[in-house]
């Protein structure tokens, strides 16, 4: 009774291109997308450099542009990558029914006004160091635009993207950090195998590339601080010296339809989503089970919901953060599941180059594994120059590598604890 | 998979009191929670009224392990945090299951299997407490002026290491699963008003596809701070009726004003019936269908003839079986915001037909004022408790109903109910909708 779900469109903004293609040809290419952070003045921050999107005009996407003036970065990066995957479907309004179509989106928060909340707090500082709400609400009244901040809410792109493309069925915005997308695509693949739904839109939007993301993960410790000069050198995911991630911002949006839904309106199918598995730690707040519970347990179900064995899988797109504790934990988790078959599938982290698009990173490795089965060929782990003996698998390092790649596991795991896997495979009718 | 799905335990921390009990009787006693604001010195918010959920603590009746690890991280836990947790705790103590032995080395749940319990939470974007951005701010200014320069050079080092996981919206079933070792799927969905509802779909979809047998369905959050009252304020969804805070939330009232923020968390225990039964569980409710829909009117709009809304019920009654003349109530979203009020009104119009005029449409939010994520569970907790003792209670402040409204508004006196068949909903405005079909038992 399970329907069948397939994947007809894609739609992509990353630090390595404005389009799918761009930036798969990119990963191919070696290139990084982590540069001296430009959307704001880290100068004096620990972590000077992000993987930052692109300068794009929104006006060539969507239909009123004014709609996503007081829009945060995720919003823009969605609706573009929206926009692409619909048309890349060839769904446009009119051949999908508005109330059997959903959304299922990976999403952060919008960009906050960092100055006026500062600067509406010093302006309420006393001298006990407390905060008067009253002063606080007095220049905060002043100075906020209410839109913009209704922009921050994190269901905000999910509801753009309602608007923007007529989709009134059920829509859902999750937010498990760097887990989320693989997880958003997951719930809508189930949606969809009910029979619920014809088409869902999921993926991921997220930029954290704002003053507070990035105070935050480097109070945490979380991202590199090192390779400040090169800091393409600075996500190494497996390697030896690796310092913790590096930050980066994106959307990828892709169209799922019931393989009936697709083939009524001879769509051109991408792949076909087979698996997914969904897990907790239920360890601690900051750290992974050190035995890889989670993780394992995640990939186990995503491979028993696809049936199909370890053996069967020809790439794993790894979570590989390019921290000590989680590329550790994956290789142990990836070899509990796998066995000995560990060490002969390959396994990559296109994150050292694109660097960690957080709730956006899901969606947008799962798109690598699909090109990856249309070209036959392995994004690199790039960066990876001193062997660790605890990561002794094969990451694919520092160049692509042509392979038979027809069926592929995504994982992602994020903090908190919640761990996802997808399983896709090359679509035979 | 036909699997049934069964409710067997409740949580609730809102401002009617703690636990679901609490919550119920404010209800049955239309005794509204809404007061002047006391959390914060609100006196130039346009709108200085909420409910406010008084003292708590989410280390209560817990095992002594589990309230050791409460104490420690409440330090790290948001209020919003902080609520969610206490409300999963009575909930999971509510259910029946054997609580283990810590002194013996038991497991906390020692009769089920820890891998098939889940949950999903509904949850917001949580801002930062002030106080906490005090010093660091103070640090950044550079000749006077704060600058982000001294804010990377000097001021994010006197936040907390650990800054950032006190708001993050997945920390509360962080914190839950950690505290009950539930190791199935785990989500956090940051939908607004319809993220309870929301979640209790995806739960109960998890369950019918076999993904757990056992889950909670939560939602948590508080609007009543300084940032998210004013956010609301410049908008103006929020009520001008400062003057009788009880009064000040007037669900499809004439003389409404806008929403009153609240805050709350809501939690229940959802089983598969063949596990419930197994275990010979009291069983409260059976969840028979859920829907969901979303406004294409825009992100701060409401559709003038509630499709949103529309859509979910009817997804809700046609996933329950159950046709809307079979419905013994409606317990409707009815934040008290003009418009929200009536696109709602005109989508359960829609999605009841001939039956609107006679299904009795009742609300809390004159009670509990607008608990955000949290409302839909809470409002489903209130039909669970109040609901099936047959009466359905009236609108509190809804005294001069608005007759556009076109609905069997439940005003003054409670109205007998006909069957034990309950709808719930929820809107977010600009975004979701969201509904359930419960049979009452």
């Amino acid at each position: 009774m399970r329907r069948r779900v397939v994947i007809t469109g894609m739609g992509s903004v990353t630090p390595l291109g404005l389009t799918v293609e761009e930036t798969w040809q990119n990963l191919l290419a070696c290139k990084s997308g982590i540069r001296p952070n430009r959307v704001f003045d880290a100068s004096t921050f620990p972590t000077t450099f992000a993987a930052q999107v692109p300068e794009f005009d929104i006006a060539r996407y969507v239909k009123n542009a004014a709609d996503f003036a007081k829009s945060g970065r995720n919003v823009r990066f969605a609706a573009a990558a929206a926009r692409m995957a619909l048309e890349d479907a060839h769904l446009a309004a009119g051949m999908f029914d508005p109330t059997r179509t959903g959304i299922y989106l990976g999403s952060g928060e919008g960009t906050l006004d960092f100055f006026t909340l500062c600067e509406s707090i010093a302006h309420g500082t006393g001298e006990d160091g407390k905060v008067s709400a009253a002063k606080f609400a007095e220049m905060g009244l002043k100075r906020y635009d209410g839109l913009q901040e209704l922009e921050q809410e994190p269901n905000m792109a999910a509801n753009h993207l309602a608007a923007e493309c007529g989709i009134a069925g059920p829509t859902y915005s999750c937010l498990t950090a760097c887990a989320a997308s693989t997880q958003a695509i997951g719930e809508a693949t189930d949606l969809l195998r009910t029979g619920e739904l014809d088409v869902m839109m999921a993926g991921g939007t997220h930029s954290m590339i704002h003053p507070l993301g990035v105070t935050g993960f480097n109070l945490l410790t979380a991202i590199s601080t090192e390779h400040k000069d090169e800091p393409w050198r600075a996500s190494r995911p497996f390697d030896k010296d690796r310092a913790g991630f590096v930050l980066g911002e994106g959307s990828t949006i892709m169209i799922l339809e019931t393989l009936d839904h697709a083939n009524a309106h001879g769509a051109k199918i991408w792949a076909e989503l087979i698996g997914f598995g969904s897990s907790a730690d239920a360890y601690r707040m900051t750290d992974i089970h050190p035995e890889g519970r989670g993780p394992s347990a995640a990939m186990r179900l995503a491979l028993a919901d696809a049936s199909v064995k370890p053996e069967d899988i020809d790439y794993i797109s790894a979570h590989g953060t390019g921290t000590t504790e989680n590329d550790k934990v994956e290789t142990l988790s990836v070899k509990l599941v796998f066995g000995a078959h560990a060490y002969k599938v390959p396994m990559s982290s296109v994150k050292s180059t694109l660097g960690h698009l957080i709730a956006a990173a899901g969606a947008t490795e799962l798109m690598t594994c699909i090109m990856a089965i249309r070209d036959q060929i392995l994004p690199p782990t790039m960066n990876l120059e001193t062997p660790d003996p605890e990561c002794d698998l094969d990451y694919v390092p520092n160049a692509a590598r042509k392979a038979k790649v027809e069926v592929c596991l995504s994982n992602s795991f994020g903090f908190g604890g919640q761990n996802d896997s997808l399983v896709v495979r090359r679509f035979v009718p | 998979m036909n699997r049934r799905i069964v409710i067997t335990g409740l949580g609730a921390v809102t401002p009617a009191g703690i636990g679901a009990p609490a919550l119920a009787d404010a209800v049955r006693e239309g005794r509204s929670a809404v007061g002047p604001i006391t959390r914060f010195d609100a006196s130039n918010h346009p709108c200085r009224v909420a409910a406010e959920v008084r003292q708590f603590d989410p280390a209560d009746g817990i095992r002594k392990d589990q309230s050791r690890y409460v104490k420690k991280m409440a330090k790290v836990m948001a209020v919003d945090i902080q609520m969610a947790v206490a409300a999963a705790n009575l909930a999971i103590l509510d259910c029946g299951l054997p609580i283990g032995d810590a002194k013996a080395n038991e497991p906390v749940l020692p009769t089920i299997d820890h891998t098939r319990f889940g949950m999903i939470f509904g949850t917001s974007f949580i801002p930062t407490e002030l106080d906490d951005l005090a010093g660091p701010v103070r640090a950044s200014h550079i000749d006077g002026r704060f600058s982000l320069k001294g804010w990377g050079s000097a001021g994010m080092a006197q936040l907390s290491p650990l800054w950032l996981l006190k708001y993050l919206p997945n920390m509360h079933a962080c914190h839950t699963g950690i505290l009950w070792d539930a190791q199935g799927p785990s989500n956090s969905l940051t939908t607004s008003d319809a993220g309870g509802l929301l979640a209790l779909d995806e739960a109960s979809r998890i369950l019918r596809r076999g993904g757990a047998d056992w889950m909670l369905a939560g939602g948590a959050e508080s609007r009543v701070n300084p940032v998210m009252m004013l956010r609301y304020c410049l908008v103006h969804r929020l009520a001008t009726a400062n003057d009788n805070p009880p009064t000040a939330c007037r669900p499809f009232d004439l003389d409404r004003t806008g929403q009153v923020s609240g805050e709350g968390a809501a939690v229940l225990m959802i089983e598969g019936s063949d596990v419930a039964e197994k275990r010979d569980a009291r069983i409260y409710a059976e969840v028979l269908g859920t829907g969901a829909g979303t406004t294409t009117a825009g992100v701060n709009a409401c559709d003038a003839d509630g499709l949103a809304v529309a859509t979910a019920c009817r997804r809700a009654l046609a996933a329950a079986n159950v046709a809307p003349s079979n419905l013994g109530a409606v317990v409707a979203h009815g934040t008290a915001f003009a418009p929200q009020d009536r696109s709602e009104a005109a989508g359960l119009r829609a999605a009841l037909g001939a039956a609107a005029q006679s299904v009795p449409v009742t609300a809390i939010k004159g009670v509990t004022g607008n608990l955000g994520a949290a409302s839909g569970l809470a409002e489903l907790v209130t039909a669970i408790l109040v609901l099936r003792e047959g009466r359905v209670s009236p609108i509190l402040n809804c005294e001069r109903p608005d007759p556009e409204a076109g609905l069997a508004l439940v005003v003054g006196t409670p109205v007998n109910m006909k069957s034990e068949l309950v709808l719930i909903t929820s809107n977010a405005i600009g975004g979701q909708a969201a509904a359930a079909v419960v049979r009452l038992l």
